[in-house]
């Protein structure tokens, strides 16, 4: 397993390098960031002083040479706009993602596999048709709609929770729902197909012939078979949650590196994009392993 | 039973957690602007979300404009003379101290200019200066000489982008933690909030505010939400579908223009007559309600207020067959006036900006014109905005947006209509010597000349469509006793701001 694990990380790197350089050249591609830096009442002379302060009068490769060469002294540029290290911009932003996202998958998987598997042990039911309206209905609404109609109702409506920001509890409420809502209601959906199909097979047949306990078969039995389409599935909506969760981030102030990398592209802040993208790429390749870890812990057929 | 009781203990919990975080303290005010200060570094005021953080909390200007007279008033400068044309004198406030006990004085004067005009950080404030080289010297404590490699009649004015730090601040390095001489300093800087505490040893009138806190959201609805709910006490610029309380928002002209440029150089533009049919041919009182009932139409490219507007000068009229009789007279003259023109866009440049461009395009098509719309974003709209203009740009008009509110019509009139003005498609001599002559003109002869410059800008050269003079909305919540004005867009001195009761 640590060969695995081993190769898997040497591969990652050799990705993220790759990654790196693509975004290297794909950011100065989109323009000279003088023109968005400076005033637009700026003199010639004085965009071309920007650039020669920031290096960006060099040719692309040689600013390329560069940035390889403080890379391998861990020097990841200085933010144009923040006036500080563009590293410490993304790793200060990274942790308020990553609870959001960590919270949110948590929440949204348990809540799932519970309504899911209920769902699929009683198809057809009341509850199965609730379960699936719910769920469809979770997966399709547009966040940023629920994240204002939230705001509308339970901040300003009924004065329960705080509109927007940081700092209590209470801020949390709003950002996870509205973070929940989409994975709970695509992983009820995964959960509900999968126990279907394992609750048809002859073992859970053979299991109540010989007397064993519902729930016993439906999260003993059923659920641990169900449970690799399960992880593959979240794994993939927790790679999009670690990745930033913008709408959530810009409509609720909350100060994550997905609305930071996009204001990074926007305004040329190249070093920041840099940056936010490999430490999000990192925790990306080190969430895959960890799910593949995974699939061998849940399957014992799975051998690496 | 147990359920309703379960659910009314979980909502008072929630209550007391949101009015815990609504709790305001009694001299303490919340302040949610559309964006978050990307640093703090006081050489950048002039951009919006710095300078109404710092600008007159923190760092203190050597003069502040007047927003009704556009005229530089006394602040860390108390007198100025000019002894040449190229040098004034400037007597600084005396008792003053910076935030970290440093004296104000001559010295710390001529440390801040050189920072700002020194080119070893980016500093956006130094742009007003436009390409002018200053030399500055001290020749008393209180008194400081600013010399110039042109006259610069307006110095007084210019002063006001001048903000004076502590010369213990970073000479070559960007700051977030700047040290002035204003009425509060800063307490904190974080991915969250920018918080701001008074400073016992202002020169000062004592503010009633003791702390504020900024935070920032970019969504107007939530901003004016947080207000209406206690959040916040105050938010700027929040769009007009969300100002829909009389009682809290206020409405102000908000020194920005919007107008069309139009690309004088390139046939069939370069025909006066198709410049003028491009003014007539749009219904302006249909326009206007895009942009709400407070919008003021514009004949001009500055707001009332502003040293050079002209009260008298009338925007173009709506007469669309008027505007077809010129365009008949051109293209009989021989001018391809169906010649594809590209009306430029930029996405976002203002709200409904997009709407706008359609109607006017189908405005100029109405009347015979073959105008195209073509939406940019900003990195691209800049390149034909500013010179060098694209080679192979052809005929086309361009979207914009000016903001004057430095009280005065020199940082207008040469941008936009001398030969080597940054946005101008214009090449005449004489215009140029005219414009040359009222920047070194002082007083009323100054005002006149812009004045002068303006009425032929509308009426002989027509090198642009001037549109509305905008509008901006403020929210500000109950407890508070202030309005915004003109000069809301580039700073909100807290020091202004009254509590009620």
């Amino acid at each position: 397993m640590f060969s695995y694990i081993g190769r898997r990380a040497s591969h990652s790197i050799l990705s993220v390098i790759g990654l790196l350089t693509l975004v290297f050249f794909l950011t100065r591609l989109t323009g000279d960031p003088s023109a968005l830096y400076l005033p637009l009442d700026a003199t010639a002379e004085a965009r071309a002083a920007f650039a020669s302060l920031n290096g960006l009068d060099q040719p692309v490769h040689w600013q390329f040479a560069e940035y390889l060469k403080d890379l391998l002294q861990l020097d990841f540029g200085q933010s144009l706009r923040q006036n500080r290290s563009a590293m410490e911009v993304a790793l200060q932003a990274f942790p308020e993602t990553l609870k959001l996202a960590l919270v949110a998958i948590t929440l949204s998987t348990a809540l799932a596999i519970l309504v899911g598997s209920l769902a699929a042990a009683r198809a057809g039911s009341l509850f199965d048709r609730i379960a699936g309206v719910a769920s469809l209905a979770g997966a399709s609404a547009p966040d940023f709609w629920v994240a204002i109609v939230g705001i509308l109702v339970f901040a300003v409506g009924l004065e329960l929770l705080p509109t927007s920001g940081t700092g209590t509890w209470a801020h949390w409420i709003m950002p996870i729902f509205v973070l929940t809502l989409r994975p709970f209601g695509l992983l009820v959906q995964v959960v509900r197909g999968a126990m279907l199909s394992a609750l048809a097979s002859p073992y859970i047949k053979t299991a109540r012939a010989k007397g064993v306990r519902r729930t016993k078969i439906i999260f003993g039995h059923a659920l641990r078979n169900s449970l690799l389409p399960i992880v593959t599935v979240a794994g993939d909506l927790a790679t999009s949650l670690v990745n930033g969760a913008v709408v959530v981030e810009t409509i609720f102030g909350w100060p994550g590196i997905g609305k930071l990398m996009i204001d990074a592209i926007i305004q040329r802040d190249f070093a920041v994009v840099q940056s936010t993208i490999l430490v999000t790429a990192t925790a990306i390749f080190i969430l895959n392993i960890a799910v593949d870890l995974l699939y061998a812990f849940l399957d014992p057929r799975i051998r690496y | 039973m147990r359920r309703t009781g379960v659910l009314t203990i979980a909502s008072a919990i929630l209550s007391a957690a949101a009015s815990s975080a609504m709790a305001q303290g009694a001299q303490e005010i919340h302040v949610v602007l559309p964006e978050q200060p990307a640093n703090l570094e006081p050489c950048g005021t002039i951009i919006t979300n710095v300078g109404q953080i710092l600008s007159q909390n923190v760092v203190e200007p050597l003069t502040a404009i007047d927003p009704k007279t556009g005229q530089p008033q006394p602040k860390l400068a108390t007198e100025w003379t000019q002894v040449d044309p190229t040098a004034w004198h400037i007597r600084l406030r005396e008792g003053v101290k910076f935030q970290d006990g440093s004296d104000f004085n001559a010295e710390a004067v001529v440390f801040s200019i050189n920072r700002m005009t020194g080119g070893k950080i980016t500093c956006s404030n130094n742009a007003k200066f436009g390409d002018a080289k200053l030399t500055v010297t001290a020749i008393d404590d209180l008194t400081v000489e600013i010399k110039s490699d042109k006259p610069q009649p307006i110095l007084p004015t210019l002063l006001s982008v001048v903000m004076v730090v502590s010369p213990k601040t970073a000479e070559d390095k960007a700051v977030n933690d700047p040290v002035g001489t204003g009425p509060f300093k800063l307490s904190s800087f974080s991915p969250q909030a920018v918080v701001l505490e008074a400073f016992d040893g202002y020169w000062g009138n004592k503010p009633e505010i003791t702390r504020a806190t900024y935070v920032w959201r970019p969504e107007s609805s939530i901003r004016a939400a947080m207000v209406e709910t206690g959040e916040a006490d105050l938010t700027p610029s929040i769009a007009i579908q969300d100002a829909t309380n009389p009682e809290t928002d206020f409405a102000y002209l908000n020194s920005e223009t919007t107008a069309i440029r139009i690309d004088t150089s390139q046939p069939p533009l370069d025909d006066l007559r198709v410049r003028k049919a491009l003014n007539l041919a749009i219904d302006w009182e249909g326009m206007g309600q895009l942009f709400g009932d407070d919008v003021k139409r514009a004949s001009q490219m500055v707001v009332p207020g502003i040293n050079g507007h002209d009260a008298t000068l009338e925007p173009w009229p709506y007469d669309p067959e008027q505007a077809k009789k010129l365009l008949e007279e051109a293209a009989a003259d021989g001018f391809a006036i169906d010649a594809e023109i590209k009306l430029i866009g930029r996405n976002g440049i203002y709200p409904n900006g997009a709407e706008a461009m359609e109607a006017m395009m189908t405005m100029w098509q109405a009347v015979g014109l073959n105008v195209k719309l073509t939406m940019l974003d900003v990195a691209d709209w800049l390149r034909y905005l500013q010179k060098p203009f694209p080679e192979e740009r052809g005929a086309n008009l361009l979207q914009m947006m000016h903001d004057n509110n430095k009280g005065d019509a020199a940082f207008t009139i040469p941008i936009f209509y001398r030969s080597s003005g940054n946005y101008s498609t214009l090449s005449d001599a004489a215009l140029d010597k005219e414009i040359d002559a009222a920047m070194a003109a002082t007083g009323e002869a100054r005002t006149q000349s812009f004045k002068a410059l303006f009425d032929k800008a509308r009426k002989e050269v027509v090198a642009d469509i001037p549109m509305f003079h905008m509008i901006g909305y403020t929210r500000v919540g109950p407890r508070l006793d202030w309005a915004p004005d003109i000069t809301t867009n580039s700073e909100i001195p807290l020091a202004n701001i009254r509590l009620k009761d």
